[in-house]
């Protein structure tokens, strides 16, 4: 059919084009990189809503300087996340526990893309 | 859709509105720190002297006419970690407008006051207090324990746990009125 | 004291206005005698109208016998501030909500004013009066602007530092309150519709030009508040997730779900209960919203605060939702439409993915904004929920979003044909394809940007092609200008304001370059490819503000990041400058000062040597493109305002 082989080519082309950056994306994770991350992840002490990347704060570059020399140590960011939380508090992490209720957060989300799902197949099969 | 559907989805979703409510209606308003009633609110602030942590000397005599707060820490208590960066801001931001942070090392080695001092990076000086006597006058059970004394003396306000930024300006606020 | 008391009269009157209107029109409905609607809505405009007019007076009198203004301005408030001092704190933005409330109350009245006897109209304004005395009241009890400031002082505080930093404090909050506000008149009538049973009339179409301009206020209201946040927080970014951004967006998506669903009850009669849902959710988000704002149980950088609301706001908010849910429930037969979506894949189906995709967003976004409160009251212990896990939501739901944008104006109603559409979209698919390979070879490798920058393109690609097929049509018929009034044009329009938006989100959060530099007066370095060099000390000194500023050049433009400390509230602030182009921005921030300069609150070092600075540099490429899709989007609802007056079509 003149539709499956006109789409099917440009799928074909879009695979490609992805693949290729998906390939050459994948070599990333550098020592900056890391720490980069992790500082997003952890909020600058004595600021409303930012993380330690986003300010200057005098608390936040010490607790950037602290992070730099963890990654460098080797220390992996489980281990380094910890021992933030453990000298600061539960609320210094921006991500909240993925354990306990904190499942509620992501069991969410799902539940819409499940309702999405649903609601096309019961389109679906009225249509039928 | 059903009525029976509907009625049950009313219902239910009634129930999950009338719990959100509810729990949103019984909260308070954010406060980390508890303003207490202590023995000392409106009598003169016991007077006290010590040495810094850099070998200074510090007096609350010297401090009259000016708000002070004084700051009860230990570098092993946590939610003195937790204050820490939020005292170091207001006393920079009040070193001009006669208001000064005074913290006292309670129950801790001078090393490891030292330490805390320096890793949190702290703006206001600390006195050590051997053998706990500045404690023990103003009835301090653990740390953080803060007390706000005003331009005239007088223990105004007495704040036990880790003290957040805003609740010091509206302290202040209310102490300067 | 004489201005305390004339400010609280005038709020007694617009109290008795809306009280009035409420219980005249119950009247009216009950035994078909007059309602006196419109002149109890002049009433209550005219009270309100009063009470603005006091608090502005004495805003720009300086009048400190009120204690408002003690606490927001002082002698030396520029004129500007002054008059916007009204909406910086609690009780004042309540006489800003009011206002409009009332105005907006008045107009809805004015133009049904012949058809005032019907039921609908009747039920609407009892709603709309209600509310007006809900707030009116507000401000009669527990949030008193006009209480009298008891001490003599010769001086007031000034508005927060922040407040009076930047000019777009006169327009955020104004066109904010406008959406909000805005939005009741769709509450209102779908609880009207729902009371009389006339579920299936033709108000929330007839009223669809005017729910698109509150729409466009607010959305350009929340655009406005990110560019005003970026210009004056000095971290560089525009949106944090903070609890009161988050109150502000919750009504948005069920605002833009709404004006979408409202064209398939338009074309096709359907979705009536999502329609009457989303308009009540709306309302009832924004007064959620107002409570997170004004209750102080979430922390907040922009958040007001007073304990004695949050219950009174939360009270209106499970209200409004039982009400209406108890409603929907009643009326639940008479709601369903003789025909239903045909299949999945038409255009009606899209847009229930899209109110399922906008609806959902907001779940998980209210959600993760009150998480904190709920796991502090089970576990006792605190969390945070930022950015990252908002971001991770919001990306994969923003990809959808922008797919449906590619997809929908091409898809045909009732049951659309594969081929079709493949006919309609190939060229847009591979363009927005080349793109991305484009992007690819020039070295662009996140994996997220390319993803986002093909759907982007795909939705671009759609809209040009749709306002294309407009022109071309318009032209066929030798009336260029019907394409403006066409019933596709202004939200092709946003869709393009959206896309640009996206673009610029997406491109400077992922390709943002922060860096601290060290510079003596005279030297110069170059950090991201910009040439940055440190002129010297400047201080600037009036009665508002002393300030030091740096005289920085960056590629050649001259700019000024400063300390400023504000007279009065004795705060500092950091002010940052921004050099921006339409390729990238860079943010300079005054961050520390070497020895024991004499400046104005600069964090001191002391291991660097006296006169040298440490400046903030964050580069941000193509973050100028948020404010012009802001623009765009604005304009487009604008545009869709003129739309044609559209004839009905037979279903």
């Amino acid at each position: 059919m003149k539709l499956l082989r006109s789409f099917g080519l440009w799928v074909a082309a879009l695979v490609v084009v992805f693949g290729v950056a998906l390939l050459a994306s994948a070599n990333q994770s550098s020592a900056a990189s890391r720490a980069a991350h992790l500082e997003s992840l952890v909020k600058c002490p004595s600021c409303e809503d930012l993380s330690v990347a986003q300010s200057n704060a005098t608390t936040a570059v010490a607790v950037r300087h602290e992070i730099v020399a963890d990654v460098a140590a080797g220390k992996s960011d489980n281990q380094i996340l910890t021992s933030i939380e453990n000298a600061y508090g539960t609320s210094i992490l921006l991500s909240p526990p993925t354990s306990g209720l904190g499942v509620l957060l992501w069991i969410v989300p799902l539940g819409v893309v499940l309702a999405l799902i649903v609601v096309g197949l019961r389109l679906r099969r009225r249509w039928r | 859709m059903k009525r029976r559907t509907v009625l049950v989805t009313s219902l239910v979703v009634l129930a999950v509105v009338v719990a959100f409510s509810v729990f949103l209606g019984t909260r308070q308003p954010v406060t980390d720190a508890t303003d207490i009633t202590s023995p000392l609110l409106g009598q003169p602030a016991p007077n006290f002297s010590g040495t810094e942590l850099d070998g200074a000397h510090w007096s609350l005599r010297n401090d009259l006419g000016h708000v002070v707060v004084v700051n009860f820490w230990a570098s092993w208590c946590g939610p003195c970690v937790v204050e820490a960066p939020n005292l170091s801001t207001f006393a920079w931001q009040e070193r001009h407008a006669n208001v000064d942070v005074i913290g006292v090392v309670f129950n801790d080695t001078l090393s490891a006051a030292q330490g805390f001092a320096a890793h949190y990076g702290s703006l206001y000086p600390s006195i050590l207090d051997p053998g706990g006597a500045i404690a023990n006058r103003y009835g301090v059970v653990s740390p953080p324990t803060t007390f706000v004394i005003n331009a005239k003396g007088r223990v105004v306000v007495t704040l036990v746990g880790p003290v957040r930024l805003s609740q010091l300006n509206a302290v202040l606020g209310r102490v300067r009125q | 004291m004489t201005l305390t008391w004339l400010g609280r009269s005038f709020l007694y009157v617009a109290f008795a206005g809306a009280l009035g209107g409420v219980a005249f029109q119950l009247r009216a409905l009950r035994t078909k005698r007059p309602s006196f609607a419109i002149p109890f809505a002049v009433l209550a405009l005219l009270g309100i109208a009063g009470a603005v007019g006091v608090m502005q007076y004495a805003l720009i009198t300086h009048d400190f016998a009120l204690a408002y203004v003690a606490e927001n301005n002082a002698t030396f408030t520029p004129l500007l501030y002054s008059i916007t001092g009204m909406w910086s704190a609690l009780e004042g933005s309540l006489l800003l909500w009011s206002l409009l409330l009332a105005a907006i109350t008045l107009g809805v009245l004015f133009y049904y004013r012949r058809e005032k006897t019907d039921a609908v109209v009747g039920w609407a304004a009892v709603v709309l009066f209600g509310v007006g005395a809900f707030f009116s009241a507000l401000m009669m009890f527990p949030a008193d602007p006009f209480l009298h400031n008891p001490a003599h002082v010769l001086q007031g505080q000034g508005p927060n530092a922040l407040l009076q930093d930047n000019p777009l404090v006169a327009a955020h909050p104004p066109l904010l309150y406008l959406g909000f506000v805005g939005f009741t008149v769709p509450f209102a009538f779908a609880i009207a519709m729902l009371i009389t049973g006339r579920v299936h009339e033709r108000w929330p179409l007839e009223q669809r030009r005017w729910t698109v301009l509150a729409w466009g206020a607010l959305s350009v209201g929340i655009i406005l508040g990110a560019w005003w946040s970026y210009q004056v927080l000095g971290w560089g970014g525009f949106w944090g997730w903070d609890p009161v951004e988050n109150a502000a967006l919750l009504p948005w998506l069920t605002a833009t779900a709404y004006i979408h669903s409202v064209i398939v009850q338009d074309r096709r009669g359907l979705f009536r209960v999502w329609n009457l849902s989303l308009a009540i959710s709306t309302f009832a988000l924004t007064v959620l919203g107002t409570f997170f704002t004004r209750s102080g149980v979430l922390e907040s950088v922009h958040s007001f605060s007073s304990s004695t609301l949050g219950p009174l706001l939360i009270g209106l908010f499970f209200f409004t939702v039982a009400l209406g849910v108890g409603l929907l429930a009643w009326r639940g037969d008479a709601l369903r439409s003789a025909v239903g979506v045909d299949q999945p894949f038409s255009r009606e189906g899209l847009f229930v993915a899209n109110n399922i995709l906008f609806v959902g967003f907001a779940v998980v976004v209210l959600l993760g904004t009150v998480f904190p409160l709920l796991y502090e009251a089970v576990n006792g212990t605190q969390v945070t929920v930022g950015t990252p896990y908002f971001a991770t939501i919001a990306a994969p739901l923003s990809v959808a979003l922008l797919a449906l944008m590619a997809l929908a104006p091409l898809v045909s109603w009732r049951s659309a044909s594969r081929e079709v559409l493949w006919n309609r979209i190939r060229l847009v698919a591979w363009a927005s394809l080349a793109v991305v390979a484009l992007l690819a070879t020039l070295g662009v490798r996140h994996l997220a940007v390319l993803v986002a920058v093909f759907f982007a393109a795909a939705a671009a690609g759609s809209a040009l092609r749709t306002l294309w097929g407009v022109l071309v049509a318009a032209r066929r018929r030798g009336r260029l200008l019907g394409a403006l009034r066409a019933p596709t044009t202004g939200g092709m329009v946003v869709h393009l304001g959206i896309v640009v938006l996206a673009i610029g989100i997406v491109v400077s959060t992922s390709y943002t370059q922060r860096s601290e530099v060290t510079l003596a007066s005279g030297q110069s370095t170059v950090v991201d490819s910009q040439f940055v060099t440190f002129k010297g000390f400047h201080v600037v000194k009036d009665p508002l503000e002393t300030a030091t500023q740096l005289a920085v050049e960056v590629d050649g433009h001259s700019l000024f990041p400063a300390v400023t400390t504000f007279n009065g509230r004795a705060t500092t602030v950091g002010t940052p400058a921004i050099d921006s182009n339409l390729l990238r921005d860079v943010y300079v921030t005054f961050d520390a000062v070497g020895g024991n300069g004499t400046t104005s609150g600069a964090q001191v070092q002391n291991n660097l040597p006296a006169g040298s600075v440490v400046l903030g540099v964050t580069v941000e490429p193509l973050l100028a493109w948020l404010w012009i899709g802001g623009l765009m989007v604005g304009l487009g609802a604008g545009v869709s305002f003129l739309r044609r007056r559209h004839v009905e079509e037979p279903t």
